[in-house]
């Protein structure tokens, strides 16, 4: 009976536990094996070596370089965002509601709409920027506009999940806190950094997690934004999966997203345990 | 907790909220705004030009809505079922293993909702095309309930462990067994948060693109029909597809509010 009473709720863990392990784990060993596969040899690094040579180094630093910037950009708004909801005041259910809305907004869906804001030259970005009397832009001339769209474009719908984990540790924090602090002549900037900051130490850390690993992944918004030009790790990956090239330097693509994030991912949570 | 003065704070959230609406604004000059005004124009207007239907009426004309709406309706819908019907047994179980194993497994469910979704879906194509399940609605709803449902577990986890214990010992006294305890009891006393577990997994379904555009290419749903429009340079009716897919989100989003909050959506990682 204590037998039972124990391990039964096993028994009704272990559907999901299954299903979620067949469904990922199994491919996610079939993507790793198959990346070192071609179809003349096995065991074999050809498939890496054939991507440095068609860009993977550019996939990882764009990649990267997204990633960190567009989580910049979201803790910074987050942080504005937080720190106003963390307060009562007039229209606060509303403002919450504006805030969410962005995170249920699909992906396509903000690519969309942020092709037709930053365009070549006639887009709904510059028509603002000529209200004020400024030039157009054309917003892929170069490199780094291409990467600063993207990141812009990418907060806009990613930064309200920032917000709420943040808003969640924030309204944690007691008030005699900041009480104790403001008697002691802490500033509002002074409170933030010596009482909030350390206080939200495990959800900035969560948080990062969380968008860090799905940054990383990001596909849908470059590809139809800037299309496989520059190339990202997951947009690199498709390309080689549907032109049918090669199927195996998709693989290989995806070994490296995936070895990226577990990184990311190992180096946070340890930074979560010395904390 | 005051870091704004009370008039920096006004300015900010009137700023911030045009900064978050402004885009869904666009969204809507486009599907309802005369062309000439928007994308015809050299200088698309800031405000509406005028209301039209006509964009929506040629996008229907032109293309076939309804096929991909209702492939998004039941694989969505699916998803909803399917993570339900995984998630609340699990989430239930949860609760009562020992914390050790509880925290091990949750551990395992996130560490696996980290794997990129490309690495999982380029494999599971070329086996789904064996099994039958390339670009079928089922073979789609599998791929995706994995992205929903570690998200449902832990809602429903945080739900049933916020019931009163007590409850629960009075009908396991009475003779209920586990199953009956939690389908009879527990289940119907927590039905909002199994509603809103349903809804939210229904809507990453509806908004899901990566898994889509790799499994079911040929029978598209919405969101790669909007992909592919906007591929083909179709841009009213991306936009008008656009606004198909996004209106029953918008509505489910403001719905689901109270449980969108950042102890759910950070996954259970707490603690």
């Amino acid at each position: 009976m204590r037998w039972k009473e124990s391990y039964s709720p096993l028994l009704l863990v272990t559907p999901a536990v299954a299903y979620i392990l067949y469904f990922s784990l199994y491919p996610t060993f079939t993507a790793v094996f198959e990346s070192f596969q071609t179809p003349f040899a096995s065991n074999t690094l050809s498939n890496y070596q054939g991507l440095v040579f068609l860009g993977l180094g550019n996939a990882i630093a764009n990649t990267l370089v997204v990633s960190f910037g567009a989580l910049a950009f979201q803790f910074f708004l987050a942080f504005i965002i937080a720190g106003l909801l963390a307060r009562e005041f007039i229209g606060k259910r509303a403002f919450m509601t504006i805030t969410i809305l962005p995170w249920g907004v699909a992906t396509i869906v903000a690519s969309f709409i942020f092709s037709n804001i930053f365009t070549v030259s006639d887009g709904y970005m510059n028509s603002f920027l000529q209200l004020f009397g400024l030039p157009s832009v054309n917003w892929y001339s170069n490199f780094s506009s291409k990467i600063l769209l993207l990141i812009l474009s990418d907060s806009w719908k990613n930064t309200p999940i920032v917000a709420m984990i943040l808003l969640a540790g924030m309204t944690g924090i007691s008030r005699e806190l900041y009480n104790a602090a403001a008697i002691d002549g802490a500033g509002p900037v002074r409170r933030f950094f010596y009482v909030t900051l350390p206080n939200l130490r495990n959800f900035i850390l969560i948080a990062l997690v969380i968008r860090g690993i799905s940054e990383f992944n990001i596909f849908a918004l470059p590809l139809v934004l800037v299309g496989y030009n520059p190339p990202f790790l997951a947009t690199l990956a498709y390309e080689f999966y549907s032109t049918t090239s090669s199927i195996y330097y998709s693989y290989a693509a995806s070994t490296i997203l995936l070895a990226v994030v577990l990184v990311f991912a190992l180096v946070a949570l340890k930074l979560r345990r010395i904390a | 907790m005051a870091f704004f003065s009370r008039a920096i704070q006004h300015v900010l959230v009137a700023f911030v909220s045009a900064l978050l609406l402004y885009p869904l604004y666009i969204l809507f000059l486009i599907s309802f705004s005369p062309v000439e005004f928007t994308l015809g124009s050299l200088r698309p207007l800031q405000w509406p030009g005028g209301f039209t239907l006509q964009n929506l009426v040629q996008a229907i004309q032109g293309t076939n809505l309804v096929d991909p709406t209702m492939r998004s309706l039941m694989t969505a819908s699916l998803v909803g079922v399917i993570t339900l019907l995984f998630g609340i047994p699990a989430a239930y179980g949860l609760s009562k293993l020992p914390n050790n194993l509880s925290n091990m497994i949750s551990a395992l469910l996130f560490l696996v909702n980290m794997i990129p979704a490309l690495v999982i879906a380029i494999p599971i194509s070329v086996s789904f095309i064996t099994l039958h399940l390339y670009n079928t609605i089922l073979g789609l709803a599998l791929a995706q309930g994995l992205v929903a449902l570690p998200f449902t577990i832990f809602l429903l986890l945080g739900a049933f462990q916020s019931l009163p214990k007590d409850l629960e010992n009075q009908a396991r006294v009475d003779g209920a067994g586990m199953l009956r305890t939690l389908y009879t009891l527990l289940v119907p006393l927590s039905k909002s948060a199994v509603a809103a577990a349903f809804l939210i997994s229904w809507m990453l379904s509806w908004d899901e693109f990566t898994f889509a555009v790799i499994l079911s290419p040929i029978n598209p749903t919405l969101p790669i029909i909007i992909y592919t429009n906007i591929t083909r340079g179709n841009i009213l009716a991306s936009s008008s597809f656009a606004l198909v897919l996004t209106l029953p989100v918008v509505i489910l989003t403001i719905m689901l509010q109270r449980y969108l909050k950042g102890e759910y959506l950070s996954g259970g990682l707490h603690g």
